[in-house]
């Protein structure tokens, strides 16, 4: 994962609310995602939700899909609801970036260099992005209306710090699956806890 | 003519021309003919390898026009975008207008969620969704595919990309529909006939669409069902009963399918040119033929027609027709063999005719010879055979011709032939054959006469012969002894005709009667007379034969006395055979030799015998002609009388007048070695031969015995005994001795005594008798007393 460093000061006041809301209870789940097969599971992505996340201010305001040799740059994004999204055009053509997804539908007409306004993503939901005029070009965007939630490292490792104990559904989602239900289990945080997920990777699972 | 008999010379030539030509005529046929069929099967092969190209080519260039549009489409932002906000109406018209573009004759788009968007174009097919959108469904993000598909019982090209929005959304598909026109366009670009194929797991491949007719496309998917439409070789297939090349190919269909296209080229129309252009050959060919087959028959006919002349001419020849010459109007080498034919014709006729002459005339009479004579007897027969009248053949032969030759010469005797020869001739009619058989023989042919006829001439020809004739100044005598014998009465045939002629002849020269008609009883070939020879001989053998005696009582003292041998044959079963039943036959067939042989041995032995027992008798021992011929006569008359120890002057030997005077030469020969050895010689018969006496005068005999007619007679015809008197005084002046035989009775002996005969013999001293008998005889004096009584009157 990595984030701008926009993102990272985003990500950190908003650590820092929650930390506020129920300081000295903060707990971390570590995952670890694997295929059936065992071997780790990269950019797969884990959420906790519960009856008390919707709502809950964001814990970064703006998010980054960078346009890097005609290649979404991160292929796999998961933002909270009401997260902005930059797409900066790092190449020296233009892109015609869209979305027809119901979560949310958009486009950023022809342009170069990072385009004037950020994309608001104010729907949870999955949004798949793409070039018009490169079809090779695609994003997955999960929008997801938590605070708590990441992305799994090339080691199928993610972390959700800073939870508050409780009850949460832990939920797990792979971008080859899209439209599949994710993946819920049931999460008692008490303490910092580490849990192993197996993940159907492949879209006819 | 048979000309298909290679026998003869006109049909091998033309046969050979015939075949010659008729085979490089089929030669050439056939060369144009598989050449032209190999040249065309190729260019058609070739041309379909192109065809097929160039159809793949299309079909590609058809799929890229398809996937051009529907990518457009496909990747069109509105349309994707009014795919995601399901707005039918936008879907729709941009389905339309992007059809439009391509002409596409369909145009769809069926969502992940199966929803079926179609242009107007599209109508209302029947389209079934699953198995369109499965194309990209199953396999997301699968990339452009292009097939061909039947939809609603319509073939369509089709091509199907997928919409991404940038994931799959659903599938844009375009397609042409494939149809007649669609392959008649291909046909005319590709020059093929060109028909479209479909088939799926259930049912076999059939044609779909076509440029052929109904009838070719059943045709078509019969071989179909036959697979014999390959895909890379050019296979030959009968469509409407005529060949067409065909060649597939495949296209691309789902798997449950199966599409392709049928490239043909008619074989008859592209052989059409080749097949015009050998009829036209075989139409030369036979007129070739015709005309060859024609001129080689007239050249052939030109040299077998002189040739077939020549052969025909040379048969002719063969038979002995040589008036015709060879007409040959040629002038070259057959004309010279026919030149050559026709004067080696006349050579060989002038030769045949020369050859014929010598063949059948005799050279010195001018008359036929006996070949000649043989053939128109032959000829004669088989005439009368036929018509059933009688012919009379004649043999004649001249009496002591052989003196005359010998006496006179050659050269006379020659003259002598042919003036018997002309009066032969002078004296017959013209259809009678007079013919020289040779020597002093003649024969006559009296084609139309009976035996009573045959008298008539026979008379005739003899009174022509007794004219005295005159060679060169002198003056002959002849007389010929005729035999004759008739067919049928005698015979039938040739050779027995003339033996029974010459039997007869031989009887009328023993009897001197000028002619005699053929008797059997003459005849010594008859079987009767064949048994009678072994007999005879038999009886020479076992002593059968015996030795009788007559005596002859000499008339001037009255009781000397000789004896003539006589010999009798006593056959066991027959008794006794009368001499003259054997006697003549012996002479005939030279079996008379070893009678004399015989009686020589007896005669002399008893002689010896008598001589011994003081009875002193002279023997005579009669000798023929044919011993007289007999060189080795008097050797062994000589070693008989050494032998059995006689004198030789007891034996005299007698041999008759004619015996002499068939071949005085050698008989004179013969004469004087008897002389020499020193026995006495006797002419027999005297009287009955025509000999002069100045001829007799020069044998060296000391004895005349006159024959026994003329002494029979005496007494009653003067002229007999005018003959005997004058006989007796020509003897007696020439110093020979005279006997008498057949003295019968008193009256002739006295008579005999008057004329100063020196001996008689008869029955009226004694008949011959055994040497006995003989004996007997000699003690009586019986006959002394009947000599003195007779001449002492």
């Amino acid at each position: 994962m990595s984030f701008t460093s926009a993102g990272k000061a985003a990500f950190t006041a908003a650590l820092l609310v929650t930390a506020m809301w129920q300081a000295g209870h903060a707990a971390t789940l570590e995952v670890e995602l694997r295929a059936a097969g065992g071997e780790p599971v990269e950019d797969a992505v884990v959420y906790l939700r519960s009856g008390k996340t919707r709502g809950l201010p964001l814990r970064a305001a703006d998010a980054r899909i960078d346009q890097i040799d005609k290649t979404f740059v991160p292929l796999v994004s998961v933002v909270q609801t009401g997260t902005r999204i930059t797409f900066p055009n790092k190449d020296n053509i233009r892109h015609h970036v869209y979305s027809f997804s119901k979560a949310k539908r958009f486009e950023i007409k022809l342009y170069a260099d990072t385009p004037a306004k950020p994309v608001l993503f104010d729907k949870p939901g999955y949004v798949v992005m793409g070039c018009n005029i490169h079809d090779t070009m695609i994003a997955h965007l999960l929008v997801v209306d938590t605070p708590w939630f990441a992305k799994s490292d090339r080691q199928g490792r993610a972390s959700l710090r800073d939870v508050p104990p409780g009850d949460y559904s832990l939920i797990v989602w792979y971008y080859m699956r899209p439209d599949k239900d994710a993946l819920a289990s049931r999460v008692s945080l008490r303490g910092d806890e580490k849990r192993t997920l197996v993940v159907k990777t492949r879209a006819s699972e | 003519m048979n000309l298909f008999r290679f026998r003869t010379l006109q049909s091998r030539i033309f046969a050979f021309f015939f075949a010659l030509l008729f085979v490089t005529q089929l030669g050439s046929i056939l060369v144009t003919s598989t050449l032209g069929y190999a040249i065309v099967g190729k260019m058609l092969g070739e041309e379909l390898q192109t065809g097929k190209r160039v159809f793949m080519r299309l079909f590609e260039q058809n799929t890229a026009f398809l996937m051009q549009g529907a990518r457009i489409l496909a990747s069109d932002y509105g349309f994707r975008e009014a795919i995601a906000s399901n707005d039918a109406d936008t879907i729709g018209s941009a389905l339309d207008n992007h059809g439009d573009r391509i002409d596409a004759d369909l145009m769809l788009f069926i969502g992940l969620d199966r929803q079926v968007y179609r242009s107007t174009a599209t109508g209302t097919l029947d389209i079934v969704p699953g198995r369109l959108a499965r194309l990209h469904t199953e396999a997301p993000g699968t990339r452009t595919v292009a097939l061909v598909e039947r939809i609603d019982g319509r073939l369509y090209q089709l091509i199907a990309v997928p919409v991404t929005a940038p994931l799959p959304i659903g599938t844009v598909i375009a397609g042409f529909r494939i149809d007649g026109a669609l392959a008649h366009d291909i046909g005319n670009i590709t020059h093929t006939e060109v028909s479209f194929i479909n088939g799926n797991r259930d049912a076999p491949e059939r044609v779909h669409a076509s440029t052929l007719d109904g009838a070719a496309r059943s045709d078509i998917d019969r071989a179909l069902d036959a697979r014999r439409i390959g895909a890379n070789t050019i296979s030959e297939v009968a469509l409407n009963g005529s060949t067409y090349l065909s060649l597939r190919a495949t296209l691309p269909a789902p798997q449950a399918q199966q599409s392709g296209v049928v490239l043909q080229k008619s074989l008859d129309q592209s052989l059409a040119p080749f097949i015009d252009l050998r009829d036209k050959l075989v139409l030369l060919g036979v007129v070739g033929l015709l005309l060859s087959g024609l001129s080689s028959l007239a050249i052939a006919r030109g040299i077998t027609r002189p040739i077939k002349t020549l052969a025909g001419f040379a048969r002719k020849i063969a038979q002995g027709e040589y008036s015709e010459k060879p007409v040959v109007a040629c002038t070259n080498e057959i004309g010279e063999l026919a030149q050559a034919f026709g004067h080696m014709s006349g050579e060989i006729a002038s030769r045949e005719s020369h050859i014929l002459q010598l063949a059948y005339s005799d050279t010195l009479t001018g008359l036929p010879n006996r070949a000649m004579f043989h053939d128109r007897l032959q000829q004669a027969i088989a005439m009368t055979g036929r018509v059933g009248k009688p012919l009379t053949v004649m043999l004649m032969d001249l009496d002591h011709f052989k003196y005359v030759n010998d006496s006179l010469g050659h050269h006379i005797g020659d003259l002598l032939l042919k003036e018997v020869a002309l009066r032969l001739r002078s004296n017959l009619r013209d259809s009678d054959t007079v013919a020289r058989l040779g020597g002093d023989e003649f024969a006559i042919l009296l084609p139309t006469a009976d035996i009573q006829n045959a008298r008539k001439v026979v008379r005739t020809l003899l009174g022509a012969l007794e004219q005295p004739m005159t060679i060169e100044g002198q003056i002959i005598d002849v007389r010929g002894s005729f035999g004759m014998a008739s067919a049928p009465l005698h015979g039938t045939e040739v050779a027995g005709l003339l033996r029974c002629a010459d039997v007869a002849m031989y009887q009328a020269k023993r009897n001197s009667s000028g002619f005699a008609e053929y008797d059997a009883r003459y005849d010594h070939n008859t079987l009767e007379r064949l048994s009678l020879m072994s007999e005879l001989r038999e009886a020479v053998e076992n002593d059968h034969l015996v030795l009788y005696y007559q005596p002859k009582v000499d008339l001037k003292s009255s009781s000397s006395y000789s004896v003539e041998a006589l010999v009798r044959w006593i056959h066991p079963r027959r008794g006794f055979v009368p001499p003259n039943d054997f006697i003549p036959f012996a002479e005939q067939t030279g079996y008379i030799k070893a009678i004399t042989n015989w009686v020589l041995n007896q005669g002399i032995r008893q002689c010896a015998d008598w001589k011994r027992a003081g009875l002193d008798v002279n023997i005579s021992i009669n000798i023929s002609a044919r011993d007289l011929m007999n060189a080795d006569l008097p050797v062994y008359f000589a070693s008989l009388l050494r032998e059995h120890g006689c004198p030789p002057e007891r034996i005299c030997l007698e041999i008759t007048e004619s015996a002499i005077l068939d071949d005085p030469t050698h008989a004179m020969d013969n004469l004087k070695r008897l002389e020499a050895i020193g026995c006495k010689l006797s002419i027999d018969d005297y009287g009955t031969g025509y000999s002069s006496l100045a001829y007799l005068k020069r044998l060296p005999v000391g004895e005349l015995k006159i024959d026994r007619s003329f002494v029979q007679n005496m007494v009653n015809d003067p002229n007999d005994t005018v003959i005997v008197r004058s006989t007796i005084d020509l003897a007696h002046n020439l110093g020979l001795r005279v006997v008498a035989e057949g003295v019968e009775n008193a009256a002739i002996l006295s008579q005999l005594c008057l004329l100063g005969c020196d001996q008689a013999q008869g029955y009226f001293f004694s008949k011959p008798v055994s040497a006995a008998d003989f004996q007997a005889w000699v003690q009586s004096s019986a006959w002394r007393d009947q000599v003195q009584v007779a001449c002492s009157a």
